[in-house]
């Protein structure tokens, strides 16, 4: 069978993808160097789900982390009060995210722009304050401990290589299942409206549809994640969903490349490998943050590998 | 009771309006988030502090000094973070960068005076008159007629000052205004000069009513003045002194009358309620869309 040669590269690259991901935790046996890679999945799932929000339908979203946070205190909750096992919570959880998704992604159809972001970050404010006050349920300052071990079918997911597989299953999943929607009908519809909003309607895009649909399967993927860091931490605590979070996705997502699935990975790699590299100095990191926000996108603004210009 | 309560949210409101101002100012030019709006008046109110409490310094010269610090530090980030960004494909870029700025400011303060409330000294002497048989401090009286006579002072400065009129021509229109001869960026520097100081006034008058001054009230800060500034209208300067009085009063009813531990979540729900019903805000022109 002949292949054109683009797609036999295409092919043969995927391959040692493959191949790399499966023997990555066999090569790294530090688990030191297994955690980080397990935190940069973990952020790849959070960036890959906002990139369907902020690169292909251009809603600019700063309460992530709010979505991020009930997943993983739903699964906490689930979990350790409830004694449900660990795939039932994070189906849960996923729906969960969804459903507040869909919740705010419904003033879109009136509130645009910036105002739309002003009520991403209200409601990322209110999740945290509620989270914060409501002791008897989530723990208030000090959060869910304890959590316990997961269990998919018999396998019990303890080492950093066992959740490695975990993450990486997940990663698959929230990789393939956006790259079939934004290169399907739905993905043209959400591209459409964030070049021209007006101009995709008189198109028949049924724009505030469209815009709460790619808003919920967004945030669907946060709640995927916080599930993960529930039972990865085995801790869940209000400081784990505050803004700077939110903030950081954002930042993976434009450094990396709107609108480009596979970019978003480089941006979420030079996030995490900044985050760890500058740990020893801790005090500094939201000064260096800060300071890769400003100066990338001074110089570049399109991202490293920006899909698209935007235009106003 | 309930007079107390009124009073004290107005005063909380007037300090509100003054934030609101300046933050409603800087968006009604360039239609920019401004982030760092609050850690810059934050900066200011701490440096404010270290003034009065290490170098004992009278107290006027004090606030003026940090006044200005705060005004040039919010010019300096507009010309460092926004000015180079006005002109790149999307606004979203300028914000990140505003979330930016607004992280270096809030770390470098953390490294200078730390996260922890520090007691603010109060600036009034406090005494009690009776007004209509109800106990009120003079702290009260002279704050809320600081705060208002700034807002006055602004006010007459934007309508009848020539800089004031250039400031209100470029925020209708920004390139005919340049067409006609105004200064652009001075004038954009100026306007972030101003929310700078007015910000820093609120942020002192703010932290010696309350005696206390934390690096947290700069984020919630600026917050409390986006949502101050959507309320009442964004970009008017009526809207912002509505939006800031109504928050400052509903604050006080809720955390009286409700439940002081969700008084911030209850404020926020106020202005979802008001973004639903009318997202330009209660003094809102209303955008229009261009085909």
């Amino acid at each position: 069978m002949a292949l054109p040669e683009a797609k036999k590269l295409k092919l043969v690259l995927f391959a040692a993808v493959f191949i790399v991901a499966i023997g990555l935790p066999f090569i790294l046996r530090d688990p030191y160097y297994l955690g980080f890679v397990n935190v940069f999945i973990m952020y790849s799932i959070l960036s890959l789900g906002l990139n369907l929000i902020l690169g292909y339908t251009g809603l600019l979203s700063l309460g992530h982390a709010a979505f991020f946070g009930l997943g993983g205190y739903t699964t906490a909750i689930l979990m350790k009060n409830h004694g449900l096992p660990f795939v039932p919570s994070l189906v849960i959880s996923a729906l969960i995210a969804l459903f507040f998704g869909f919740l705010v992604g419904i003033p879109t159809r009136k509130v645009k722009g910036d105002y739309f972001c002003l009520l991403t970050i209200i409601f990322g404010e209110i999740f945290r304050l509620v989270v914060q006050s409501w002791i008897g349920f989530t723990g208030g300052a000090m959060g869910i401990v304890g959590i316990p071990i997961p269990k998919i079918f018999g396998w019990t997911i303890r080492t950093e290589a066992d959740f490695y597989f975990l993450g990486l299953g997940l990663l698959c999943f929230t990789y393939f299942t956006l790259a079939i929607l934004v290169k399907s009908k739905f993905g043209r519809a959400f591209v459409a409206i964030r070049e021209d909003e007006l101009a995709a309607s008189v198109m028949g895009v049924n724009a505030p549809v469209y815009k709460i649909l790619a808003f919920g399967i967004g945030c669907l993927y946060a709640g995927l994640a916080g599930s993960y860091l529930a039972v990865y931490q085995t801790v869940v605590t209000p400081s784990n969903f505050r803004l700077e979070e939110s903030c950081f996705m954002i930042i993976a997502v434009i450094v990396g490349g709107m609108g480009n699935l596979g970019a978003t990975f480089s941006g979420v790699f030079l996030m995490t490998l900044a985050t760890e590299v500058f740990r020893p100095i801790a005090e500094y990191r939201m000064l260096i943050i800060g300071l890769i926000m400003v100066i990338v996108l001074l110089f570049r603004p399109q991202g490293l590998f920006g899909a698209s210009a935007f235009k106003d | 009771m309930l007079f107390n309560i009124l009073i004290a949210g107005i005063l909380l409101g007037s300090i509100y309006a003054l934030v609101t101002i300046g933050y409603s100012m800087v968006y009604g030019i360039l239609k920019l988030m401004n982030f760092a709006h609050g850690d810059v008046y934050i900066f200011g109110t701490l440096f404010c502090f270290t003034l009065l409490s290490k170098y004992h310094l009278n107290a006027v010269i004090a606030v003026v000094i940090s006044a200005i610090m705060g005004g040039v530090l919010a010019s300096a980030v507009e010309f460092f973070a926004y000015r180079r960004l006005r002109a790149a494909q999307h606004r979203m870029i300028s914000m990140i960068t505003a979330l930016g700025a607004a992280y270096i400011i809030q770390n470098c303060s953390e490294l200078e005076w730390g996260s922890q409330v520090l007691p603010f000294p109060s600036l009034i002497p406090a005494q009690f008159i009776e007004v209509f048989g109800h106990q009120i401090s003079t702290t009260q009286i002279i704050t809320l007629m600081v705060a208002v006579g700034f807002i006055v002072l602004f006010n007459l400065f934007l309508k009848y000052h020539k800089m004031g009129k250039a400031i209100l021509c470029v925020s209708e229109d920004i390139n005919t205004s340049r067409l006609m001869g105004i200064p652009i960026n001075l004038i954009i520097s100026i306007v972030y000069f101003l929310g700078g100081v007015l910000g820093v006034i609120g942020g002192i008058l703010y932290s010696a009513s309350f005696n206390a001054i934390s690096l947290g009230m700069g984020f919630r800060g600026t917050i409390i003045a986006f949502t101050a500034a959507v309320i009442g209208g964004i970009g008017s300067m009526n809207g912002a002194l509505i939006g800031g009085m109504i928050l400052g009063i509903s604050e006080n009813i809720i955390a009286v009358y409700v439940s002081s531990t969700y008084r911030d979540t209850l404020t926020f729900l106020i202005l979802i309620i008001v973004l639903l019903i009318k997202p330009s805000g209660i003094m809102g022109k209303g955008d229009y869309e261009k085909v």
